[in-house]
């Protein structure tokens, strides 16, 4: 058995040197006589059907083009192939320092942090590897287009696991923006990031309730940004001031963070009719923390700014009470100076 | 005891200080004490009588009185022991002390919510246990404040002295020309102070303020409180004033409190650094008479009054 594998491997060593020389002995020509057949597949265990057609085109407008099938597929050294091949490490070639010039940041150490990696760790079957994301024959950079992980496929490529976020998704302002093109609008890598996809419960994720402000600040607090589509950026600023943004600072976990109100996946503009903000639906929303929330709870602005003469009756509450306290402390405060200084005066006096 | 020190018990003016001199003299000579007499006689008018008639006078006056009326014994023990005015009974005392106590707590509890973004509010924040405890204490704090509101208006209504006092803290015109008075003094117009009755319109500003305080957070606070229950019948916005409202006027009472209330009472030169008058209540005869002349002087001429009828009663008795 050993003498085999070793065989092999030299004849393989031997191949790989006669490749300049003898175009018919490409390293994939052997693999692509069974793989390049449109119609070879085999059956699984629980009687699935798998294709194991490799389309060289597919390879060939990748980035991993100049790759022959065995640089990835490092483990297939024989023929047949030995029954459950592992599945293609990418770390292989990247990782920091490789030779063959692999891009490698801190993406794998990330991704081992992440929900994802840790699930591959814990051993869970369908836990995502870099190829469920980043395909496999296929892999193509993010700025193009047909790439799985483009701006524009990023939610279907989420979307073959997580089916009901991304299709709540694509319906949502910032989804149907994505789908129309706009390089503006988020993507659920904006939230939720890339290689380090964290729980909602672990405090360092992005999307950790206490994280919330700060990730839809991010763009919602950019005025150049939403001025073009007339959203307000004192939003941020606002809920901030708020009762729920400062028990969310100082650590209370049930206040409400942004999403709370305005939906996760599926947040609409507050016109529309399925938006949780809308006047319709905002008892309904509030209702989810506040008991018997009714109509009351949509009479009156929810983002306050008192500074901001739009507010109304809140903001004449706040200049009165301002202009109370400036006049009120000035008088005081000149009483004291001059009753202070005439008692020193008079205390002078006799020595 | 010499006859420097008995200015003490009178005034400070050259003529009487003469006068006091002689009587004092007198005292002696006939071995009368001085201590006892002397501040009954220094009212009378005897300047301008000869030594040997005041003599006898003098001597008529202590044997018809010889008889120790509680005024003469009344008024010979401040001459030994400092007397004192009781400026408020305990009651308000323990109004004022409960009063201070809450609204320190509430100071402590709401002040880190309304300048969330200063460091010392997530420390102190923390310190207390986090938001939750310190909401706990804020309603604590809270609680207090409510009941001594609860305990003043029964005072002022139910109590005799306490509806004095609230009679005589209700603003009057007065008050404006003490306070013109005072500017005129403060600029050197005049040299005369504003003479002050029980209160002056400085304590009538602070007790005033408390009133509108109290009513604005209360009122407001207890909206925020009972949120739930409030909105199931006031439109959202109106918690929206009542939390700007609570959260300004938190402000303006600090700040009112922290500066005006503190200078008046304990930073203010003579009392500075701290008035103990907030723990017994009681004001010397000296600051009675600097800082509420008018309310010494109704204090006298009632106690004279009560003498008076006290003295009456015991000639019928006797």
């Amino acid at each position: 058995m050993k003498r085999s594998y070793c065989l092999t491997l030299i004849a393989l060593i031997l191949l790989q040197y006669t490749n300049g020389w003898a175009q018919t002995n490409h390293p994939d020509a052997k693999c692509l006589i069974c793989h390049g057949k449109p119609n070879f597949t085999v059956t699984i265990a629980d009687g699935q059907v798998k294709s194991l057609y490799v389309d060289t085109s597919l390879v060939k407008a990748s980035v991993h083009a100049r790759w022959s099938c065995t640089d990835c597929h490092a483990v297939v050294t024989s023929i047949p192939h030995p029954a459950n091949l592992p599945r293609v490490e990418c770390t292989q070639c990247h990782f920091s320092g490789n030779k063959v010039g692999a891009p490698q940041g801190d993406m794998y150490d990330q991704y081992r942090e992440s929900v994802h990696g840790l699930a591959s760790s814990a051993g869970k079957p369908n836990a995502p590897h870099c190829q469920n994301c980043h395909g496999t024959h296929q892999i193509r950079r993010h700025t193009d287009l047909e790439s799985p992980i483009s701006r524009m496929n990023v939610s279907a490529t989420c979307g073959k696991c997580h089916t009901k976020e991304s299709s709540d998704f694509d319906q949502s302002i910032h989804g149907s923006e994505v789908i129309k093109g706009n390089p503006d609008a988020p993507i659920c890598t904006s939230c939720h990031g890339e290689h380090e996809i964290r729980m909602r419960s672990d405090p360092a994720s992005q999307v950790n309730a206490a994280n919330i402000p700060n990730t839809c600040s991010a763009c919602h607090s950019s005025a150049p940004l939403m001025t073009q589509y007339g959203v307000r950026t004192t939003q941020v600023k606002t809920y901030e001031d708020s009762f729920h943004g400062i028990a969310i600072k100082f650590g209370q976990k049930q206040a409400a963070n942004c999403s709370s109100c305005h939906g996760i996946h599926d947040i609409y503009p507050a016109s529309d009719a399925r938006s949780s903000v809308n006047v319709v639906n905002i008892p309904h929303t509030c209702g989810n923390c506040h008991k018997d929330a009714n109509a009351n709870y949509a009479r009156g602005r929810i983002h306050v700014d008192a500074e901001d003469p739009e507010a109304g009756i809140i903001y004449y509450i706040a200049s009165f009470f301002k202009y109370l306290t400036i006049t009120t402390l000035i008088v005081l405060i000149l009483n004291i100076i001059l009753d202070v200084r005439r008692k020193l005066i008079t205390r002078k006096k006799p020595e | 005891m010499s006859p420097v020190d008995s200015r003490q018990a009178g005034s400070t003016d050259h003529a009487d200080s003469k006068q006091t001199t002689r009587l004092y003299n007198i005292l002696k000579k006939n071995d009368l004490e001085p201590d006892r007499y002397l501040p009954g006689l220094i009212d009378s008018a005897l300047a301008k009588v000869s030594d040997s008639e005041l003599e006898a006078l003098v001597l008529q006056i202590v044997r018809s009185n010889n008889a120790s009326t509680a005024a003469n014994s009344q008024v010979s023990t401040s001459v030994h022991v400092e007397e004192t005015f009781q400026r408020f009974n305990l009651t308000t005392r323990l109004q004022h002390g409960m009063m201070a106590i809450s609204i320190v707590i509430l100071i402590l509890t709401g002040l880190p919510i309304k300048y969330h973004e200063a460091a010392f509010s997530g420390w102190l924040i923390e310190l207390m246990g986090g938001i939750e405890v310190s909401s706990l204490i804020h309603r604590i704090g809270a609680t207090g404040l409510i009941l001594v509101g609860i305990v003043h208006l029964f005072y002022i209504t139910a109590t005799r002295a306490g509806r004095s006092d609230f009679i005589k803290l209700l603003p009057q015109p007065k008050d404006l020309f003490d306070w013109i008075q005072m500017l005129k003094y403060y600029f050197h117009r005049t040299d005369i102070k504003a003479k002050f009755g029980r209160f002056s319109y400085i304590e009538k500003f602070d007790y005033w303020a408390v009133y509108w305080g109290m009513i604005i957070m209360i009122s407001s606070g207890s909206l925020l409180w009972f949120e739930t229950e409030a909105l199931k019948f006031v439109p959202k916005y109106m918690m929206d004033i009542a939390t700007e409202a609570h959260s300004d006027e938190a402000l303006l009472a600090t700040l009112a409190i922290v500066i005006w209330h503190f200078y008046n009472v304990h930073f203010t030169p003579a009392k500075f650094p701290v008035s103990k008058v907030f723990i017994h209540g009681r004001l010397t005869r000296e600051e009675m008479e600097d800082e509420h002349p008018l309310e010494l002087e109704e204090i006298l001429v009632e106690r004279k009054r009560q003498n008076e009828k006290t003295s009456a009663k015991k000639r019928v008795n006797s």
